[in-house]
């Protein structure tokens, strides 16, 4: 009777635990912290024309590391970043690193004024239709995406980069050979 | 006989023929309807159909079809264009699950962990419905105590018998 007790007892205690558990590990987690199920698969492909230069296709830079921040003129959290891209492009551009912005949901008077008084250093190029955007699983700029040499995206960066964390991003993929 | 039988017969035979010729064309509206089945939906109502299962991205708790986001916007229109392409309902879905994860469902999938949101509740009720059905059996078969001022117990026709025998012979030992 009493190792039955014993038994009923401890299988109460191991349900409560399990819901317990349950509950703990839904709760921990921020819902509005996506994962991007593009990390570790092969970046999708795109041909885009770039705002003042030849279309960029981003097949043709397999090989380097690229960079690909998605942007827009009126996001403010773009401002924040952008010292830190021009620097990424200025450090790595000799090393085989291609930054390309992606501009969004804007009108390409206002991304060309955008690049002109900011300085924009790196190639842009306009997403019309936001295709690419969508096929990149964006929700929002800024976002950022770095893919490897074999053209397999390893990062993704949901708000504003700064130059140090993209560097120790780019860094280990430099010393590495292409998969 | 024969004269009064005829017209009887017929104006018997009158209400079944008309209840098989109701059946006749109740059944054949069903097969024109089975065969024709629904009317082909158009490209809009496809978009419609299949916006309608995929969550906006950037919105809290509204679909593609119903928000008024540009995102959502440009979704529909690439869902049109996916459409017109030849793709299938079912690729377009794989398309932005592929982008974006399965949070993009509006209907979580029902396999791996969210599969349980389905399967754990009704595995629960079952585990329940067991569980009460074996104690009811249990307490239904288990003999209970005799309630307080119910009088002897009951003997069996064998008991009887013997009680019988013993005082039998009891009075055969009396003496005189």
């Amino acid at each position: 009777m009493t190792s039955r007790r014993t038994r009923l007892l401890a299988g109460v205690v191991a349900v409560v635990a399990a819901i317990v558990a349950l509950l703990m590990t839904g709760l921990g987690h921020d819902p509005s912290v996506f994962a991007s199920p593009l990390v570790g698969r092969t970046a999708p492909a795109f041909t885009l024309p770039q705002l003042d230069g030849p279309p960029v296709t981003l097949a043709k830079l397999r090989g380097q590391v690229v960079v690909i921040n998605f942007w827009a003129s009126w996001c403010t959290e773009c401002q924040v970043e952008q010292a830190a891209l021009d620097q990424t492009w200025q450090q790595f551009q000799d090393s085989g690193v291609v930054v390309i912005g992606v501009n969004f949901q804007d009108t390409s008077d206002a991304a060309r004024n955008y690049v002109r008084t900011d300085g924009v250093t790196y190639p842009v190029v306009e997403d019309a239709g936001s295709k690419t955007a969508l096929a990149y699983g964006l929700r929002g700029v800024p976002e950022t995406f770095v893919v490897n040499r074999s053209g397999r995206i390893v990062k993704h960066v949901i708000g504003p980069v700064d130059a140090a964390a993209l560097a120790s991003e780019i860094n280990p993929i430099l010393g590495m050979r292409a998969q | 006989m024969n004269a009064a039988g005829t017209p009887r017969r017929a104006r018997a035979g009158l209400p079944g023929l008309l209840v098989l010729i109701a059946l006749a064309a109740g059944l054949a509206t069903l097969v024109m309807v089975a065969v024709s089945g629904h009317p082909p939906a158009s490209q809009a109502q496809q978009v419609q159909q299949i916006a309608a299962g995929l969550h906006c991205p950037i919105c809290k708790d509204l679909s593609v079809a119903d928000s008024p986001a540009p995102l959502a916007q440009q979704m529909r229109q690439e869902i049109a264009q996916k459409l017109r392409a030849g793709e299938s309902a079912d690729q377009i879905r794989a398309g932005f699950v592929a982008a974006y994860g399965d949070s993009v469902l509006m209907s979580p999938p029902r396999q791996g962990v969210a599969g349980a949101v389905y399967y754990l509740p009704v595995l629960i009720l079952a585990a329940g419905l067991i569980t009460a059905f074996t104690l009811l059996r249990r307490w239904l078969r288990a003999p209970r105590p005799d309630p307080p001022g119910a009088g002897p117990p009951r003997l069996s026709a064998a008991q009887r018998r013997a009680v019988a025998k013993a005082v039998a012979r009891l009075g055969e030992e009396e003496p005189g």
